[in-house]
């Protein structure tokens, strides 16, 4: 029978591997992908857990996940296209002057 | 997890940080396909690691699978050098995380995420791709950020978050009451065969009376984000790059480079 425990794991993994992809990758669009494949691993730990407690909360609460992860998609592209038209580029090292 | 497991653990992270540091793109010393077969090796430990403390049921066989399908095709979004193909990994990510909730027994849930993220969601990346494009990969395409540290802290993270679930039993096995009572149907319809496919009433029904109130938020948010996306992207933006059509009409076909 496969636990919470392997979920876990494999939510980890996923986790990890989206937030590799935040931090190193450049491309802006990406960059937003990434953060969409760390939210495939927080739905699978939310599901597991669950089935884990028998109770639906964890399901309610990844089915407001896949909303957030929608109106992020939504504005981030928004600002990427509108970040793309003023430098014709998609480079985030360019935006770096905005670190301040 | 017991210690021995936990240790056997650290080694496929530490083989698979290598493999995740020699597929990223980078323009020297660049060793995708030593990175490929290290990451397959990684993933293989990974699944016999598994499979070694969990004895097998006869669904166990797909959640490797689809844990198989997911790590690696997450792994090619973020080392794929060209946009496109991550998008399209990403769909592939998606559908095998979309099964693992079926085997989760979150069958709504699933056919939700797989419209929502394969339909709605990738397709708006798909959109900005094609209007950013640029033709071939670029070059901040080929040349990852730190790629070295980034690598190390993520596994790290990996590794930890491992031992943390140490302290869970290993069987799925029920806690006792429900966090609070709620809906009636819902804690049975989790588990065993149900009675009509899917648990879709089960969710309707949480989603209707316990989290109205969230529910109605959540469609305020999706107006606001709605409204938001058009405003930016209605917005008139001054270019850093003189646009073509500000140059004299003549001159505009000469400079264009053949390919």
């Amino acid at each position: 029978m496969i636990g919470v425990s392997e979920h876990i794991l494999l939510g980890a993994v996923l986790f990890g591997l989206g937030l590799i992809g935040f931090l190193s990758r450049r491309n802006l669009i990406v960059i937003f992908l990434s953060t969409e494949v760390m939210f495939q691993g927080v739905v699978i730990n939310a599901v597991a857990f669950a089935r884990y407690h028998r109770h639906l909360d964890g399901q309610a609460f990844a089915l407001f996940l896949l909303v957030i992860a929608a109106v992020e998609a939504g504005l981030a592209l928004g600002m990427v296209m509108l970040l793309y038209r003023q430098k014709q580029t998609l480079d985030a090292e360019d935006w770096s002057s905005m670190r301040g | 997890m017991t210690g021995s497991t936990a240790y056997a653990l650290y080694g496929v992270f530490a083989l698979g940080a290598i493999a995740m540091f020699l597929l990223l793109p980078q323009p020297q010393r660049s060793r995708p396909l030593v990175g490929a077969v290290a990451g397959l090796a990684a993933l293989a430990l990974l699944l016999v690691v598994l499979a070694t403390r969990v004895a097998t049921a006869d669904t166990t066989v797909y959640f490797y699978l689809f844990a198989a399908l997911a790590i690696a095709s997450a792994a090619r979004v973020i080392s794929h050098p060209r946009p496109v193909y991550s998008a399209l990994y990403f769909v592939l990510t998606v559908i095998a995380v979309a099964a693992l909730l079926v085997l989760q027994h979150a069958e709504f849930l699933a056919v939700a995420l797989i419209i929502i993220y394969a339909g709605a969601i990738l397709v708006t990346y798909l959109f900005v791709i094609m209007l950013a494009h640029q033709g071939g990969s670029a070059v901040y395409d080929r040349r990852a950020r730190e790629p070295l540290w980034t690598v190390l802290i993520c596994f790290l993270l990996m590794a930890t978050i491992t031992t943390r679930a140490a302290v869970l039993p290993p069987a799925a096995s029920p806690k006792g009451v429900p966090v609070s009572s709620s809906v009636a149907a819902g804690p049975a319809q989790l588990d065993g065969p149900p009675a009509t496919f899917g648990n879709t009433a089960a969710v309707g029904a949480t989603l209707m009376s316990r989290y109205i109130v969230a529910i109605q938020m959540a469609g305020v948010l999706l107006l606001i984000s709605l409204v938001g996306a058009i405003a930016l992207s209605r917005r008139k933006v001054r270019s850093d790059v003189p646009p073509m059509s500000a140059r004299p009409l003549g001159q505009i076909g000469r400079e264009v480079q053949p390919f």
